[in-house]
């Protein structure tokens, strides 16, 4: 008796490779037998023996499917599954049952493992507003996304990638606001998803791009709950990947790096100080290194006398070239950058330390480099983070314009800045214009652009994600 | 077909109006007729606004047909390519003039050395790239840098009122100077003819003439005003400065006490005369595609490098050739294309549907 359910289990556990973690347990009754199967690191056994176990061995009536569901295990999420789903249950942690007298197989979810507690994520605090983040869990993330948009509307579709992993992606959009074309082309482009695992949503970024190579982004991403359910009202689907807290939303637009979740939650007017103050800083941030070093060496007539004469005394006798002694100051920058990510919070003080006082105050007194070139290049590195999502993006664009203005002056900024415009008014990924709504002029998206409009004055909702733009077809 | 909207060809357009007008033209043209120049380009504008109408009949008639296709079915696949070549000869050679007046403002007041081969560097790459993302890309890099370079050239407007002007002197040329001085620099105008090769790209309907108007309007101003503006402020020393637009800051009370403030007209130029540049080639390797049809965009591009570098080493290193050469035998040819061609076109679209009805009542004839 019960040698068919021990041959059953034993042929899972073998499925699993006789993993450790691989539990399971058999009940014996007078209609015959059944057998649980069940991932102890993955399933809650005090929770299986309790509500489901006891219940069942307490159960005075006969036992059969019909009574395991409706009777015995009606406080679970039961759920009839069939041969090819068990070991995927398993594997979710949920408690597979099946039986030598009846047919069905029945799954119930048990599911526990550690998770996070949403905090604010460290990359984008706000100083108003909702403090939540996305965590790895992703149903953890479902709930907060759900909990915000209270909609029959709201849809949340699951499809698992990765030949190992089989990782669950989760497209979720707004039915009636999410363009179709859109979804159906995500959906189609992650199921040609080919690659063994998926760790994180950036391991499914290449495969949604249009251009994998390119350096810009096409994918937005937040962390934040508050952004990614405004950006879904916007009319974007955002694609939820398991162990990852952080969020992909498509499509994606460079205007939307320029608007933080602070400005949604403060005076509007101040919010359009801020996003000019923003655009301002990724421009210096991009051509700053790249322009001063095109005036020192090609253009110093057009520089103030006084800025001249200064330059002109702080670079004496320096042992490098001002292109050289640019680079090295950037080399300097970036490997402190490096560094500070890198190195424990308790050394942080210490790199400071070392970075600002040892190598910046040091290397202008020892004669290495010139004031003038360390204030150029840090301005270019703090300004950088006026827009902390292109961070990666604009530090290879400040290495261009170095070399640029360095080899060609200001007509080598100008092209540069021209052909890297024009290559971006290329990027329309999901039929979305990348320097919308300024390239093409989409009038009704102006309004939350760089100038930002009181939200009672905010009408329409984006026409840049939505198919056809005014006289572009 | 990816097609760019009204607003967007207005824009090209103002931007091309531009070309080769804003830099050495006012001085040139000052040698020969003083101020009164204003008059004769003011005439050839108006003349090209009938061009330009020429353009809209086509296009709200031909909403959805290339160049080719229009000619070739009235005259012939031969004389079609014929003027298409025309054309090509027309766009290469106002690309040539376009940097040449360029590279004199960028060797005078930039680099102040022979530069030539650096600039080429530098511009003929992104002008190629430029060409290579298409016509929506150019014109949507247009609308985004649309607003700066307006405002660029009023920041030069408004610095030159920080010197003393006085009011050109007006009507010393008798009309005879100014219709010859205006021919002679004919080649610098018929920059509505881009439209005509990339007239199937444009989403242009009848309501939407207006909004493509104020554009050129728009251009024509600027033009007439940087001419009226620089006579003004230089009087009889203009024919001593060679670039207009940058050359109205110079002598500025504000231009001497802020700093050098000519950083923006540099910069304004630098990206107009990249713009002019893009636009050209692009209407350059269109007209190539229509008549070599067997040879593909990048070909085009690389046959108009090609050829960008022959007349370079002819007459660009020798820049004042290139200028003469426009002036000398290009206003002959500039007649056949910037006024001649577009009446054939609209001869030949106005006479289609004859021939289309006359074939209609041949066939019902023969049935």
């Amino acid at each position: 008796m019960g040698q068919i359910i021990n041959e059953k289990i034993n042929n899972f556990k073998k499925q699993l490779h006789n993993s450790d973690d691989f539990s399971s347990r058999v009940f014996v009754c007078k209609k015959g037998t059944i057998g649980f199967v069940f991932l102890k690191s993955m399933s809650d056994p005090t929770l299986f023996s309790q509500s489901i176990y006891l219940p069942i061995q307490n159960f005075s009536d006969e036992i059969n499917a019909q009574s395991l569901i409706e009777k015995i295990l009606k406080n679970n999420v039961v759920e009839k599954i069939n041969e090819n789903e068990i070991i995927t249950n398993i594997l979710d942690g949920k408690v597979v049952i099946f039986s030598d007298f009846f047919d069905e197989i029945i799954s119930v979810d048990i599911a526990k493992y550690p998770t996070r507690i949403p905090s604010e994520p460290p990359t984008s605090p706000v100083i108003q507003g909702p403090r939540e983040g996305f965590v790895e869990d992703f149903n953890t993330n479902i709930t907060l996304l759900r909990r915000r948009i209270h909609s029959k509307d709201l849809v949340f579709e699951t499809l698992n990638v990765g030949k190992v992993t089989q990782t669950k992606v989760v497209l979720s959009y707004i039915e009636g606001i999410a363009d179709q074309k859109v979804i159906d082309e995500i959906k189609k482009k992650i199921s040609k998803i080919k690659i063994d695992g998926i760790v994180d949503s950036y391991y499914i970024l290449s495969f949604l791009e249009k251009r994998p190579n390119s350096l810009f982004k096409q994918i937005g991403n937040s962390e934040k709950p508050d952004v990614v359910v405004s950006k879904m009202l916007e009319g974007k689907v955002a694609i939820i990947v398991d162990n990852s807290p952080i969020v992909l939303t498509v499509p994606f637009i460079l205007i939307e790096d320029m608007q933080s979740s602070n400005d949604y939650y403060t005076n509007h007017h101040y919010s359009t100080v801020v996003r000019f103050v923003r655009m301002f800083g990724l421009l210096i941030a991009i051509v700053a290194p790249g322009f001063y070093l095109a005036l020192q060496l090609f253009h110093y007539n057009i520089l103030p006398l006084n800025f001249l004469i200064t330059i002109a005394d702080t670079t004496q006798g320096l042992p490098f070239t001002p292109f050289l002694e640019i680079l090295f100051i950037f080399l300097l920058f970036q490997i402190l950058y490096e560094v500070s990510l890198r190195l424990p919070s308790y050394l942080g003080l210490a790199t400071s330390v070392v970075g600002a006082l040892i190598l910046g105050d040091t290397g202008v007194k020892a004669g290495l480099i010139s004031p003038p070139g360390v204030i150029i290049t840090a301005l270019a590195k703090i300004a950088l983070y006026t827009v902390p999502e292109e961070q990666s993006q604009i530090t290879v664009l400040q290495i261009v314009f170095i070399i640029l203005g360095g080899s060609l002056g200001i007509l080598g900024i100008v092209t540069g800045f021209v052909y890297v415009v024009n290559y971006l008014n290329t990027l329309d990924d999901f039929n979305s214009p990348y320097l919308a709504p300024y390239a093409p002029r989409i009038k009704e998206d102006l309004q939350d652009a760089l100038i930002k409009v009181a939200p009672n004055e905010m009408k329409s909702p984006p026409k840049s994600f939505s198919g056809s733009k005014e006289g572009e077809k | 077909m990816r097609t760019i909207s009204a607003r967007q060809t207005g824009i090209i357009i103002f931007l091309t109006i531009l070309a080769n007008k804003i830099l050495l033209l006012p001085s040139i043209m000052y040698q020969q007729t003083k101020a009164d120049s204003i008059f004769g380009i003011l005439v050839i504008f108006f003349v090209e606004l009938l061009i330009l109408s020429i353009f809209l009949y086509v296009k709200l008639k031909f909403p959805n047909e290339n160049l080719q296709e229009i000619l070739q079915k009235k005259i012939g696949h031969f004389c079609a390519k014929f003027i298409i070549f025309i054309f090509l000869i027309f766009f290469l050679f106002k690309t040539m003039l376009t940097y040449s007046v360029v590279y004199v403002y960028l060797k005078d007041l930039v680099y102040q050395d022979e530069f030539g081969f650096l600039a080429i560097v530098c511009f003929l790459p992104v002008v190629n790239h430029g060409v290579i993302c298409g016509l929506r890309s150019i014109s949507r890099t247009f609308e985004l840098f649309f607003y700066l370079v307006i405002a660029g050239i009023l920041f030069c407007f408004g610095i030159a009122f920080f010197t003393e002007i006085s009011m050109p002197v007006f009507f010393t040329a008798n009309p005879l100077t100014i219709f010859n001085t205006s021919f002679k620099y004919l080649f610098s105008f018929g920059d509505y003819l881009v439209l005509f090769v990339f007239i199937e790209k444009i989403n242009l309907k009848k309501n939407d003439v207006k909004k493509f108007l104020r554009f050129v309007i728009l251009g024509i101003l600027i033009v007439s005003s940087i001419f009226v503006i620089f006579y003004a402020k230089y009087q009889i020393t203009a024919f001593m400065h060679n670039n207009a637009l940058a050359d109205l800051l110079v002598f500025s009370v504000q231009f001497n006490a802020i700093g050098r403030l000519d950083i923006v007209a540099m910069l304004t130029i630098m990206t107009l005369g990249l713009f002019q540049l893009e636009i050209f080639q692009y209407a350059f390797c269109e007209s190539f595609s229509m008549v070599f049809t067997k040879l593909n965009n990048k070909f085009a591009i690389a046959v108009f490098d090609i050829l960008f570098f022959v007349i370079y080493f002819i007459l660009i290193g020798k820049y004042e050739l290139m200028i003469n050469f426009t002036t000398s035998y290009l206003c002959y040819f500039s007649l056949l294309s910037n006024f001649l061609l577009p009446f054939i076109i609209f001869a030949v679209s106005f006479s289609k549907n004859k021939r289309i009805k006359n074939k209609g009542v041949r066939d019902e004839k023969s049935n």
